[in-house]
């Protein structure tokens, strides 16, 4: 197993995550990716990734959610406790929360999606790679 | 209902005669040595007050219609009695029914007033000319026939005063000193007499049947014109409502294409990103310059597409579903803060004044976070090096105001009314920046008319802009919160 850092990428957009690859490589970090999220699931249980990039994937707009929440949810210390990076700005315009099941609809005060980072569409391979390693230096503490 | 009022007004009137009744007879005792048999003629007055009485207690009860206790009218009696405008209309059996009361109470005071001249002179009695207004009242209220009738009626009964005191069957009282004493048994100044009213009497029907038909049709012309105006009124409300679901439509549809187009986009530009930062290997300096402007152009293309989108959204009034609670003061913070860079790029100074608690309202987030953006944007863009944007934040009783504030570029007086249009950019803007969909202000007066909110701009060129959004602050919290 090398020492690099482990990325798992999870996007249903095939060329956004060929143009990730690239920077994350070139940043020095061993790149995989998963363009679904069931898929994306079972590859973060099975290799228990350092840090998950994780797409909000349209149309179906709340699989990303989903898969957060799901995650948070496993059974495996290892792996509930990934940290993730959301590819939206989708805490700046609403204030709709995604639970898998139930709930109104809404974050209340103090509530959030537990993930540890977002970033905007389109991507900033330079800022990508700032808050890549932020977050890893940082742990699984929630942002 | 207008014939029940009319009923009303022939009661008042007929109180009017008792009184009118009373006050010619004691005057014409005084003036005129004339000797009248008071009793039977008080003993008329008294019975028309009487029957006055039971008229009004009637009419009340005729008034609200009680359903079970109302005359039953025959088809052929309501036929007649009805005036041809109101047949076939709504309340046809009310009116019927008031047209039968009405004709009752003319045929009582057709006979209240035969007695009355017949005990004050007979045909002598000047007071005969009355008949004739009878029938005029009646051909204001009931239908033609029914006033011929009521004009058959009074000619009858002046016959039988005429015929009956001239040849003695009738007890003649006579008018002494105002008239011949024998002129009512002369045959042939009766029949002329006679003669003289039939004829007017026919004559009154004729004209005030065919005045009051026509009134009545020019009524019934009237009350279809206004039904047809009704129904225009609502073929065209009819049409605006599909006009605005189309518009809708259309929104949702702009919607979900600006939305399709999002993610592509910006795939596209992050590819793009990825090699102009030298990620996927070095590239000569021309494509690399190349590159730089399809990156910016694709970059300019994206702002296009969010901003549809948000104008999509705010066009289709979905505006429950996408309120949340948040404090305005942190809002315009953020995105002032957002846009210094681009202000010190410019050579521009940013300033702030807010106030310094939160003030929490209820909007959509995204909607009032690109308004905030659009209008400081805007006085970025349109403001030389060396000017001053100022944007101020301020809680009144019921609103929230925001000023921005610059002293760009200004927009002629000729393109104001313009600014908040589609895709509508000023000569004077276009000169200045090739940057700008034309869509900011559109944006702007969509989301702030979507909050029941207002926007007013005001501008001198070379001199400077003030938008001034003003947005009401409900008292209630947030519903769906």
């Amino acid at each position: 197993m090398s020492d690099r850092q482990r990325i798992l990428i999870v996007d249903d957009d095939r060329d956004l995550v060929e143009a990730l690859k690239l920077t994350l490589k070139g940043a020095g970090f061993e790149v995989t990716a998963a363009f679904d999220a069931p898929t994306g699931l079972q590859r973060a249980a099975s290799d228990a990734p350092d840090l998950i990039i994780l797409d909000v994937m349209m149309p179906n707009a709340t699989e990303g959610f989903h898969f957060v929440w799901t995650l948070r949810q496993h059974a495996e210390e290892r792996v509930r406790s990934i940290p993730i990076v959301m590819l939206t700005a989708v805490h700046e315009k609403t204030s709709l929360r995604f639970y898998p099941e139930g709930g109104d609809g809404t974050y209340r005060s103090g509530e959030y999606l537990p993930v540890q980072e977002f970033i905007d569409k389109p991507v900033d391979p330079a800022r990508l790679v700032e808050k890549v390693r932020q977050v890893l230096a940082r742990g699984p503490e929630l942002r | 209902m207008e014939l029940i009022d009319r009923i009303s007004w022939l009661i008042r009137l007929r109180w009017l005669a008792v009184v009118g009744v009373v006050a010619t007879v004691e005057l014409a005792r005084r003036i005129f040595p004339v000797h009248l048999a008071l009793a039977p003629i008080y003993a008329v007055v008294a019975a028309i007050a009487a029957y006055n009485l039971v008229l009004t207690w009637l009419a009340r009860r005729l008034r609200p219609f009680p359903a079970g206790s109302e005359l039953r009218l025959s088809g052929i009696v309501a036929q007649i009695l009805t005036p041809r405008a109101l047949r076939g209309m709504e309340g046809e059996r009310e009116a019927a029914r008031a047209a039968l009361f009405v004709a009752l109470q003319i045929g009582l005071d057709l006979g209240a007033l035969a007695l009355l001249v017949h005990f004050a002179g007979g045909l002598e009695n000047p007071f005969i000319f009355f008949f004739i207004f009878h029938t005029v009242i009646s051909s204001i209220i009931l239908s033609r026939r029914a006033t011929y009738l009521q004009a058959t009626l009074a000619f009858l009964l002046l016959l039988l005063i005429g015929v009956g005191e001239c040849t003695g069957i009738l007890t003649h009282y006579p008018l002494d000193g105002v008239w011949r004493r024998d002129a009512h048994a002369d045959p042939l100044l009766v029949g002329a007499q006679l003669l003289v009213l039939g004829i007017t009497l026919y004559l009154a029907a004729f004209m005030g049947s065919t005045i009051a038909a026509h009134m009545r049709e020019r009524e019934r012309h009237g009350a279809l014109l206004a039904a047809e105006v009704a129904r225009k009124a609502r073929l065209l409300e009819e049409a605006y409502e599909r006009l605005a679901e189309l518009e809708k439509a259309k929104s949702q549809y702009m919607r979900k294409v600006s939305h399709e187009l999002r993610g592509p986009l910006g795939t596209i530009e992050t590819a793009l990103k990825v090699v102009l930062a030298g990620t996927a290997g070095d590239s000569p300096a021309t494509v690399q310059d190349l590159l730089g402007r399809a990156a910016r152009r694709a970059g300019e293309l994206a702002e296009m597409v969010e901003e549809l989108r948000v104008l999509s959204r705010a066009r289709e009034a979905r505006l429950a579903a996408e309120m949340s609670e948040f404090d305005a003061t942190e809002l315009v913070t953020d995105v002032v803060t957002e846009l210094r860079e681009a202000a010190e790029r410019g050579g521009l100074e940013l300033t702030l004044e807010s106030p310094g608690e939160p003030v929490t309202i209820c909007a959509d987030l995204a909607g009032l976070r690109q308004v905030i953006d659009n209008l400081v944007s805007n006085a970025i863009r349109y403001t030389p090096p060396g000017g001053r944007v100022e944007v101020t934040l301020a809680r009144t009783a019921d609103s929230l105001r925001l000023e921005v504030r610059d002293t760009g570029i200004g927009i002629p007086a000729a393109d104001l009314p313009h600014v908040f249009e589609e895709f509508y950019r000023a000569p004077n803007a276009r000169a200045h920046t090739t940057g700008g969909t034309g869509l900011g202000l559109a944006i702007v007066g969509a989301v702030v008319r979507q909050h029941g909110g207002t926007v007013n701009v005001e501008s001198a060129p070379d001199e400077g802009t003030r938008v001034t959004v003003a947005l009401p602050i409900p008292s209630r919290a947030c519903p769906n919160l």
